[in-house]
This record gives C-alpha cells, structure tokens and sequence, in this order.
C-alpha cells in the first residue's frame, strides 16, 4: 500500500495497519491468568506511572494495564472468580480514539500498529477518553511525582513523564521496540527477532500468560494463538478490531467480553475437567 | 468629518488639483506616515533585535575544550578511526545496547589527564580543569548545545549507523574547533539555541540541517530521504 | 513639519509598530516558546540518562527467594524484573517484589539514619544521632543489664527467616550476652519443621515436587496469593494451564473456605469450614482405604503405625488405619467440614487415579503458622498413597550443607541467664517441639505489673502489625522501658522505638536466603547490595558484631568475624565441602527435571574463593532434584514414616508419668486420647465463647498483591486493589450475600465486626465465594505508620484476632475468631 503524507498514512483512506510492516499485537490466556497484578505494577513501574496516596478513585487512578474482576455470579460454593487484564487494546481499525483527537496527539501507527499518544501535544480535552469503549485512556488530574520524597529517583528516562492535564494510555512499550532496534542496530541488524521486543507486562507476567509479538508474521507464537479455538476479543462486534486477544476455556468468561443477546452466545465448551470428573459420583451409601 | 474639515480649511490649498481630493491634506498625511514609520521601524527593532536580545541569555562553557588539539592524533593517543566519523567516535560512542553515551565523563578524561599535579600541557585550562575536576574528582556540568526536550526520542545509531548519516550533518563541524561556542539558551523554554537555529525568524533557509533541529526539520530530513514511514509520532517521541 | 505628538500620531506610530511586529519574529516566536513553555513546567522531573547497566540479585521480601535482575541507569535503580537464568523462578515475579523500588527509594517511609527518640512513643518522632552515639547507648546499656547480673531482660524480636545467618547472629548475640528470649514471628515453615520433625524424625524443609506432579491437592495452600516462592509457583501455574489442551496434564483442586484467587482459577474448588482441612485429607483417605487404593508397598515396608500397633505393655491400640475408618467416613467428615460427601469420594478417586499426585499444605501465604495436626493429616494422606520420596510428590532431602558457625562457651553471667526459662514458654512440657511463641510473647509481658523485659531488639519484624491481637501487642510495648529497631522502615513497632539502628534494605545489602518454602531442591540465595545506600544505614549483620565487640570482651569472642561477610563465608565453606553444588542455572535444564539425573551438570568451580565469587555475582547455589534412597530416609525412633508420631508419644508420655495422661493432653491442648492424639487428627476447637453472642466467624485472609508482613506494600501496588477491597480510608470486610441479607447488610453499607477482643469498622462486599456465615477480612490494610500511601487505609484484622493455642504447638489459631456483625 502506497503511503503518501508525512504521518505514514495510507492513500486509501482505510485506517488500519498495512500488510507489510509490523503488526503488533497480544495474547493473553486467561486460563492460565493468576490475578496477581504484576502487570499492572510492571506497567506502572516500566512507564513512570504517577501514584497517589489514593488510588481507589478508579475512575480516576491512572492504570494503563488494569485488572478486571469478573465472576460466574453463582452460588457458594461453586463461584468463580476471573481476570480480565486490560492494556490499550491497539485498535487496527479506525480506533475510535484517534478519529476524535483534536490535536493529533494520538495517531495509528501503520508500520508498527501501536496506537501513539503523544503528551505535550495534547490539550487535555478528554475527547479521546470518552470515545474509547475500552476505557484504556486516562486523565493527570494531577502533577504526580512529589520529589521531595525521593520518589522520583526510580523514574526512567526511556518514558517521557506526563504533567497534568494530559490524556495518557498503554503505548505497548513503544519505547522497548526503540531499545529492541538500538540493539539491533549496534549488531548490525535491523529485523527484530520474535521475543527481542515485548512489552513490560509480558515479560513480568509470572505465569506468561502473556505473549506478544508480530500478528503479520505467521510463524510468531501470537500469529498461531489468534487461531485457537479459544482465542476471542473484548467487544469485537464494534468492529475497532483491536489487536489484544485473550483465550479462555472457560465459557462464562467467554460470554463476558461482549454484550450477547440471551441465546446468541455459542459455548465453545460444553463440561470443564471437574463436571467430566464428577459425573459419575458414587452413592455416600458405598461408605 | 471633522478631522476632514479641519485639513481642509487650515492647510495650503493642493496644488495637485485633480489627482488629490481635496480633503486630503498632505501634510497630515506625510506626517501620519511618518508616524506610521517610525512605529514600524520602533516595531522592527524591537522584534528583529531586542527581543532576540532578551529572549536568550549566553554563558560560557564551565571550561574550555579544544576539539581540534584533542582530535590530532600525533598529540592524542587512542583517536583512532580513518573517517572524521570514526574519530567523532573516538570519545562519543555508541555503547553495546545501541544507546549513545554522548559527552564523555571525567573518567574519560582523566584517562590521560590522571595526574593533578603534573597537566600534560602549557594551556591555562587545563591546569584550572585538573584543579577544578580531577582532583576533587567532579564531573563537568557541559552545557549540552543539541539537547532536545525530554518528550524527544532520538536514536543516533539509527541516523549514524544505519542512516550513514555524518555528525557534522546535525552538529556541524565541532572537530576543527579550537574553542567552544558559547552557549545560547531560551530564556522562555530553557531550549538551547541549537534548536530553534540561529535564524530567529524561523524560516528554513535550506543551508545545512546543522542550522537548527526542529521537529520540521527531522520530519523533512526523513521524507527527503524517503523514510515517511519514520514520521509517525511516537518514532521520534516517547 | 512640526512633530508634534498628537492622538492621531500616536495611533499612527501604534499602528505602524503592530504591522511592523508582524514582520518580526516576535509574537509567533513567543507564541510558539510560550506553548513549550507550558510542555517543560519545572516540577515535572525530567529523568537523568545514562548507561543502562542490569545488576542480578535475588528478592529477599519474603522466604521465597525469587531471582531478580534491577535495571540501572547510572547510578539509579529505575526497574525490577524477574531473572531468567535464576532456578526458582523463570522470569516472573509477584507484583510485591516488582514495585521494590519504592521501598528503597520513598523517603517517608525510611529512616535516614540512626535515631533517637523525640516525641512521645508512637508519634514517630526522632531525632538524628551518629552511629558512634547509637553504639554508645545500646551497647552501656546491654552491659549494663550483664553487670547487674539480669542479661534475660534483653529480648529479641527477629523476622529474618529461620535459618539465615542474619538471624543466627542475633541468636548468637542474645546467647552470648545471656538471654534465651530470642523470638521469631510464626511461619508456616514452622509448621512443616515440626511436622516433619514428628512423622519423619527430621526437620527439614518441606519439599513439594510441584513441576512433576499432575494432581495437586492443595490443602488451604495460597498457590497464588503468595504462597512459597511466588515466581515459581505461578510459573508452573502457567505451565498446568497450557493454552493446548493436550499439555495440560496436570489438575488443580483447591480446599479453601473462600473463593480465593487460587480456589476460582483451580480446575476445582472444595470448601469446607475454617480449620476442618484435616478432617477432609483424613476423609480422602478413609475412601482410599476402603476402597484398597493405597500404596501397599509403601505402608508395609517404609511406615510405622498405619496398622494396629501393640504398645510395649503388650496392649493393643488401634492404629491410623481404624482410626480413619471409624471417625473418617465421608458422612462423618461431611458433617465436619460442611463438604458433600460425593465430593469427598470423588475427590479420592481423582486422587487415586491420578499418576502423581501431592497433598499440599499451607495457610495462604508464608507469614502465618498452620495446624500442627493439620499438617499431619495431610501428610498422613501423602504418606497412605505412598508420595513421600517420590517424583511429582513430597520429598525428602537433607539440609543444605552449610557450615555450622562455631561453638562458643556463654560466659558466667551468660550462662547464669540462659538458665532462666524463656518467657514465652516454648520448649516448655506445654509445647515441647517450639522454638518460640511470639503469640505468648505478649502475655508474658502484660500479666506482671513490671515488664520482665528491660530492652528489646526488633530485627526486621513489625509483630505489632503482624501478629494476632496487636492491641495486646501495643501494650507490651508501652511497658518495655526501651526498644531498639533496627529497622530500615518507618514501621509501626519502630515509631514505638526509643533507638533506631536503621538497616540496609534488600537492595543495598548481602544477605542469604535458606532454602525458599516449599523447593524441592536444596537452593542457597545469595543478594547483593545493587546500589549504593541510599541513606546512612548498616547492615544489621555488621551492627551485631560490631555491638557484641562494643558490649564487653566476653560476648565480642563469640563473634570471631571483621563483618558480616566472613560469617557467611564460613558457613558457605560446608556448601564447598558438600561438592557438586552449582552456581549458574541452566534454563534448559530446570534443576527439578529428574532425567536425565542430576542433568549430568558439573560444578563450575574449583576452589571455594571461586565459588564463592560466582556466588556473590550470581546469587545462588543448588543442587538438582535427586531422590533420597529409602534406606535411613527417616529419622525417627522406628526408621520410618509415623503415621503415629512415636516422638510425641514419648514426650506425652513423659509428661504423663509426672502428672496424668489426660493431664500431660490437656496441658499441650490436645481434645482427644489414645494413639489419634499421636496422629494427624480433627478436633473441634474450644471456643470459650458463647456462640449465641457472636453467630459468625472472622477469617482473615492473605492477598498476593498486598503484603501483609513486615515489608509495607509498595504504593504501586495500590492500582491493583479493587474498590471493593478498599474504598478511600475504609476495606472491606467480604460476606455471602445470604449472610449479609440476615444483617439487612447491603453492598457497600459499613458495619461493625465485633470480637471478643475488639471491633472494627467495615463496608460490606457482597461475595458469593464467601462461605455463609463468615466474615472475610484482608491482612495488610490499617497500617497507622510508613507513609501517605499505607497510613489510615483500612482496618487491620488482626486486632480483633482471639486467636487459639494450636495444640502441641501453641502457635496461633487465627482463623477461629466468633464475632457479629451489624449495621454501622
């Protein structure tokens, strides 16, 4: 596809990411998901999130990875309790917060598919906020990095730290593919290899249940998980065709991620391990 | 109406007859415009040279350093390399992970210069350098010339190594300098005048890309080249 | 032309000048450096670069010794992550040890040095001393306690993990100077310790060989709130839960009251009552008795006490076999546990068929103690299908090898000390096989009118916050005329403090780690300080040398070591002795893969200076997974597997012959006669509450992404608590919502949970994983010290905690306590 402006913006008028370059994008089983927040800490850490003494104002508190719980809603004791891990979600196509900004701060990338957000070029409308269905944005309601209490000696210099009143999200580390190249670059190289460049969460998560890489190459383990039969995307009847995936076996959690009609979700899984296990109980009276 | 009157009735009759109506008194005229000059030029002034003036404040750098002396290599061990570029990178390299370590530390420095007592040279300098540095073992607080904003991201191996692109290109020609520039900071943003260039209208004269480093000029540099792809935001922002 | 300045001049130089500034550079210069003005405001940090350098170490904020790598530019720590090419854990760690830079870097929850107090106790108020004067003051003062001939009146409170040198200095200090008032706050490893001391006559760590097995029956073990190492097990948690079906061979069942993350992401959740796990294990394996599916080989050639056993009065009394059979069918064990009886069936047949199966034991994470009989049961479990020394089950290896620090001769008033009982009361006939009680600490302090303690060291512990019934806890505090804490960390019992010693914390300091809970392979950690300290503090380790030097010549002998390292070293030279050991991990040769054996790996060392260089820099020594062979595998009187623990018996016995039989049980608390109080048993705990005043109970519960010990949760971590946890300045307490429907009791309405001990002010979070009829409360809100970000958020459960005496072990119940509830 033939690329014309000075944003790498294909002529075709068609936003999404283009066959020929990178496309990056994420699995995450929630199978094997613990609900422990490493993510969510990694990310915080890795990015010079801000913190506040209160962070549980949740609209409020800034977590570009949060943790939703869900649950099954039954009965004691057979309630089950669920994560949702949820970074920017890279919409491929048209990302809703991108057609809204006003200021071009945000833009789709079509060589990398990571949606930017860039700070000091953004007016602090919140436009973007209110269009992303994903809830990924967040408002600095704040200036967050006190440094008289030393705090600010952990912060990174790879992640430009945010100042109040700008719209920030998720960059899926846009600045580790830039360590990723460097390095490549001082090998003499300038193709990344699969696992060279992934994101803090993927790599923090202690049970990797987070995998990331290139969804334009076949041979990348995302590329092979999108196709499982458990793979599924939240919301994805909006038609954003986000790039982060999830896989469950579990159908109660599949049904969460959009908003079904009675009986127009299809389970992909009819009995779990246990209800094979269990089907065939012996009487108490055997004992 | 009444200015019109009054010029009318109390100047000299106009010789001009038909060209000129006859409200218009020329005197006044000549001397609105004389006004309007002076204005003019009282704006030009101070928007072509005092704001320029005061906007930026000029400091020396903490010391001296002679590019040109350190570069020849009869005098200096260890600048090695066959192009300018090899021998830029002689003391700004670029480290194993592809970051650039830019100016150097004393360590450096003090590679040869390791004798407090003993300079190596005849130069003031570079007795007050072992005085002020090396002894107490303190770094030098540069002012750095090319320093962006910290919103910027920018690669050099990218652009010096796999862009083949000279450092004399952005930086211009530092290595034959005896003696540092001083150096030029916005008083408003804090930004080095390296940024801006010295070109205070702001107008790209298309000399070199060493004039100044705005974000046009990387965004130009890369169409030029024929890298749009590398226009998107977050290549050259973080 | 005269130039006189009229109005109109003036407005005709006015306009002139506006035209003509717009063919300056002025007002779209100073527009546009007005707009990166407002990009670069001044209190916006912007971060120094640097070379970016990545220094390996290993976590030591709790017992599971996770590997981690802290990522450096310049001389500034910026980012925590998981080591890959360390054994424990392949790449991951909790969200605890990933935010640990805050812990190092928060100004306000840290000590900036040695301290003395200003304000009054408790307020956190201090004043900077040197270190020369902190010397000064403890070391007059611990001489002075020696000279009046009272060196007992010195205590010690130490959280550094059992068996680390760190700790055995400070036991090794209160020895020499004549105190055995040296206490530690409870761990679920003592648990194991004594258990494995009363079935298999050695106490050793536990050993769950997890990576192998293929049924995991977890028995209240927090396997993912934090349980063991955290790295680990959630990385073979990652492993069970393949996303191809066909890899996912091994199943998870989770025995717990409450949905926990653990029991929701099992592949099955059993809940029996708070306390009743032993019951259930003992239910299992009544099914697999009768049903024949026990390992025969097993019980008849390695265990002692399965059947019928004849006492040496040649009586006959019935064995663990009757005994299960007739108090542990699965209609007896429902009625106990509130678990169905199907389940239980079906749980000992997926047992039974499973081909490794492992029963595991813990109560959440690794802070708080279990149940001495509880444990036993669940062994007992083990033991009856034959999985102890056996892959994928629980094995047996011996201690680390380590060098033992050398014996030294306490002098007179040392040894007058020592022979003052320890004011806890363990080791006494009450509780024969405990080192120590922090739970009796307290009391001991409190019943007198005068503290028998005149100074107490606090070494990286905050029992105040930690232990059940803080209140009681504060009160002893308040009548110790003087604590010293050695604490890096603002912490509750250091603003209590009248000195401060503060230590490094883990980032700037050496310091080992023994043996990470639950390992299955012998591991020694090493970390390493990774920066500078960032303020002036010691190690504690060096401290206590240097003191035992400072407090006379008698108790500096007993400290043949310059500084901390060479104590280490010395015992690290038994781990050169030993052999074999390895220093680099290998990620294609997990050390727990029992074939090829040993991986064929060869030690990369030569000499112990070598090894102890590669140690230093790559933080660990190993040895992979090997099976002990079965003969002199156990230490016990009868060289086997108890079943019915012949130590006990004896001990008991002993008691008895002074006294009586029921009075030698009753003294130890022990509910029931005969060979079952030798054994892993059930028995209803007496409440000594009226029920009908207090209908529910509290169980306090742990949460990986909150620690709940000594180490304050890094503010990072606060993102990842749920409104429903914590609200602002109040957390929550969980409930069923049948529950909370009989208390009128609506999401979010705050109440009040009252114990016998005390109350606390909730809101209510309607759970449906809450079992009726429980009030479920988290550890590790209601912090009232650090800073900002821990102070005031909640409530802490363990100040309405009546906690219980375990039996025999004496260690805290925390899960029992009656309370009621109602609307606020």
């Amino acid at each position: 596809m033939k690329k014309s402006n000075d944003h790498g913006k294909p002529e075709t008028g068609h936003e999404s990411t283009n066959g020929s370059g990178q496309k990056y994008g994420m699995v995450i089983d929630l199978d094997k998901c613990t609900g422990c927040g490493t993510c969510m800490v990694a990310c915080a850490a890795e990015n010079n999130v801000s913190v506040r003494a209160d962070q549980s104002d949740k609209e409020r508190v800034i977590t570009w990875m949060r943790l939703y719980k869900i649950s099954n809603g039954k009965k004691f004791p057979h309630t089950e309790v669920s994560y949702f891990p949820r970074p920017c979600m890279h919409c491929d196509h048209h990302p809703p917060c991108v057609s809204v900004c006003v200021a071009t701060a945000t833009k789709l990338d079509f060589n990398t598919g990571i949606v930017s957000q860039i700070y000091t070029r953004c007016i602090g409308c919140r436009y973007c906020q209110a269009a992303c269905p994903y809830g990924a944005r967040y408002f600095n309601w704040w200036d967050s990095f006190p440094q008289d209490k030393g705090m600010d000696r952990y912060l990174t210099p790879e992640v430009s730290p945010r100042m109040r009143g700008v719209v920030e999200k998720c960059t899926f580390c846009h600045h580790r593919l830039m360590r990723a190249k460097n390095q490549a670059y001082a090998e003499d190289r300038r193709e990344l290899e699969e696992g060279e460049y992934i994101t803090a969460c993927t790599e923090a998560c202690p049970a990797q249940a987070i995998t990331f890489g290139d969804l334009n190459k076949p041979d990348h383990k995302v590329s092979q998980l999108i196709k499982h039969p458990y793979a599924f995307r939240l919301l994805d009847r909006l038609g954003t065709e986000p790039k982060v995936y999830y896989l469950s076996s579990r159908d109660w959690v599949r049904k969460l991620a959009d908003n079904f009609l009675p009986g127009e979700y299809e389970p992909v899984v009819n009995r779990t391990w246990a209800e094979d296990e269990w089907s065939t109980k012996p009487g108490r009276d055997e004992f | 109406m009444k200015n019109q009157s009054n010029s009318a009735g109390n100047g000299t009759p106009p010789r001009t007859g038909d060209l000129v109506p006859k409200w218009i008194n020329l005197n006044i005229v000549a001397q609105d415009i004389s006004f309007f000059v002076i204005g003019l030029i009282a704006a030009l002034i101070v928007g072509w040279a005092i704001f320029p003036a005061l906007l930026y404040s000029k400091q020396p750098q903490p010391m001296n350093f002679n590019h040109a002396l350190h570069l020849d290599s009869e005098i200096v061990d260890g600048i090695d390399g066959d192009t300018p570029q090899e021998k830029c990178e002689s003391c700004h390299w670029f480290r194993d992970d592809g970051s650039f370590s830019g100016i150097p530390k004393l360590d450096m420095c003090t590679g040869c210069h390791d004798d407090p007592e003993s300079p190596l040279g005849e130069a003031p300098e570079e007795k007050a350098f072992l005085v002020n540095y090396v002894e107490p073992e303190k770094q030098i607080p540069w002012f750095v010339y090319s320093k962006q904003p910290d919103c910027v991201y920018f690669s050099h191996i990218a652009h010096v190594k796999m862009g083949e692109i000279a450092c004399t290109t952005c930086h211009g020609d530092f290595a034959s300098n005896k003696k540092l520039p001083l150096y030029v900071e916005n008083r408003l943003t804090g930004y080095s005048q390296s940024i801006w260039g010295k070109n205070i209208s702001g107008i790209y004269l298309n000399k070199t890309y060493a004039d100044r480093m705005k974000m046009d000029d990387c965004a130009r540099c890369h169409t030029e080249k024929g890298q749009e792809q590398n226009n998107a935001c977050f290549v050259c922002h973080k | 032309m005269t130039m006189k300045i009229t109005r109109r001049n003036f407005i005709a130089a006015v306009v002139g000048g506006v035209v003509g500034i717009q063919v300056t550079p002025l007002p779209w210069k100073f527009t546009d450096d007005a707009a990166i003005w407002t990009q670069n405001w001044p209190w916006v940090p912007v971060p120094a670069e640097g070379a970016v350098t990545e220094e390996n170490t290993v976590c030591n904020l709790c017992p599971g010794g996770c590997g981690i790598s802290v990522r450096k530019v310049a001389e500034r720590a910026v980012k925590i992550e998981g080591r890959t090419d360390y054994p424990v854990n392949p790449g991951g760690i909790c969200p605890v040890g990933m935010g640990g830079l805050q812990l190092l870097y928060d100004d306000d929850m840290r000590f900036p040095g040695p301290m003395k107090r200003a304000g009054a106790r408790g307020q956190g108020q201090f004043v900077n001393i040197t270190w020369g004067e902190a010397y000064d003051i403890l070391a007059g003062r611990i001489a002075k306690l020696r000279k009046d001939g009272t060196p007992e009146a010195l205590a010690a409170i130490d959280g550094n993990y059992a068996g680390t040198t760190t700790g055995l200095l400070v036991e090794r200090f209160m020895r020499s100077v004549g105190s055995p008032n040296y206490v530690k706050p409870n761990a679920i490893t003592d648990t194991y310790h004594m258990g494995n001391l009363l079935m298999m006559g050695k106490s050793v760590p536990m050993a769950y060989d997890l990576e192998n097995s293929d049924f995991i029956l977890s028995f209240g073990c927090g396997l993912l709130e934090g349980w063991g190492a955290p790295g680990r097990v959630m990385n073979a948690w990652g492993m069970w839960h393949d996303a191809n079906p066909k890899n996912r061979k091994t199943r998870v069942v989770q025995v717990e009251s409450r949905a926990s993350n653990t029991a929701s992401k099992a592949d099955f959740w059993v809940a029996p009552r708070p306390g009743t796990d032993g019951a259930l294990a003992l239910g299992i394996a009544h099914v697999l008795i009768k049903k024949g599916r026990v390992d025969e080989r097993f019980i008849n050639g390695f265990t002692y006490g399965f059947d019928d056993l004849t006492s040496s009065e040649g009586q006959s009394q019935p064995g663990f076999k009757t005994i299960v059979s007739n108090k542990y069918s699965p209609v007896q064990v429902e009625r106990i546990t509130g678990v169905d009886a199907g389940t239980i069936v079906a749980l000992a047949n997926a047992f039974s068929k499973a081909k490794a199966p492992v029963a595991v034991y813990g109560k959440g994470k690794n802070n708080l103690n279990g149940s001495l009989y509880e444990f036993m049961a669940v062994q007992s479990l083990n033991a009856v299908k034959g999985r102890i020394n056996r892959p994928g089950g629980v094995l047996v290896p011996d201690p680390l090898p380590l060098a033992p620090l050398p014996e030294f001769d306490p002098d007179e008033v040392a040894a007058k000390g020592l022979e003052t009982p320890r004011i806890d009361g363990a080791g006494t006939k009450a509780y024969p096989f405990t080192d120590s009680l922090i739970n009796h600490f307290a009391d001991a302090i409190n019943q007198g009118a005068r503290s028998p303690v005149d100074t107490l060291l606090v070494f990286s512990a905050n029992p105040f916050f930690t232990v059940p019934d803080g209140p009681g806890f504060m009160n002893a505090l308040e009548k110790i005329p003087f604590i010293v804490s050695f604490s890096p960390y603002r912490d509750e019992t250091a603003n209590m403090a009248d000195l401060i010693l503060p230590d490094h914390t883990y980032l700037e300091k050496i310091e080992d780690i023994v043996w990470p809970v639950g390992l299955q392979y012998p591991l020694y950690g090493l970390t390493k300080p990774v920066v500078e300290p960032v303020n002036d503090t010691q190690h504690a380790g060096d401290v206590i040398i240097s003191l035992s030097k400072a407090v006379g010549e008698a108790t500096g002998s007993a400290f043949p070591w310059e500084n901390f390292e060479e104590a280490l070293q010395a015992r690290a030279k038994g781990l050169f002795d030993a052999g074999g050991g390895l220093v680099h991990y290998d990620a294609s040769k997990p050390p727990w893969k029992f074939k090829p054996f040993g991986n064929g790996q060869k030690p990369s060392y030569k000499s112990f200076d070598d090894m102890w260089g590669e140690m230093k820099s790559g933080g660990m020594w190993f040895q992979p997974v090997k099976l002990a062979g079965m003969d002199g595998l156990f230490a016990t009187s009868s060289g086997k597997f108890e079943f019915v623990s012949q130590k006990l018996r004896q001990t008991i016995n002993e008691t008895a012959a002074q006294t009586s039989q029921k009075a030698a049980l009753d003294q130890m608390g022990i509910r029931v006669a005969g060979a079952e109080a030798f054994m892993g048993h059930y028995a209803a705990p007496k409440l000594g509450v009226d029920r009908s005043k207090y209908p529910l109970f509290m169980v306090p519960y742990e949460m990986i992404n909150l620690s709940s010990g000594w180490i304050a949760t890094p503010p990072f971590l606060y993102k990842t608590i749920f409104a429903s946890q914590l609200l602002k300045e109040e957390s929550f307490a969980a409930v069923n919502p049948e529950t909370a429907a009989k208390y009128k009791l609506q999401q979010g309405d705050r109440a009040i949970v009252k114990s016998p001990v005390g109350e606390l002010r909730v809101r209510i979070d309607l759970f449906e994983g809450a079992m009726p009829e429980m009030v479920y409360m988290p550890l590790g809100f209601g912090h009232t010290a650090y800073d900002e970000y821990q102070k005031d958020k909640g409530v802490n459960p363990n100040n309405i905690v009546k906690a219980l005496n375990d039996p025999v072990s004496g260690y805290p119940l925390w899960w029992n306590t009656p309370v009621t509830l109602t609307k606020a």
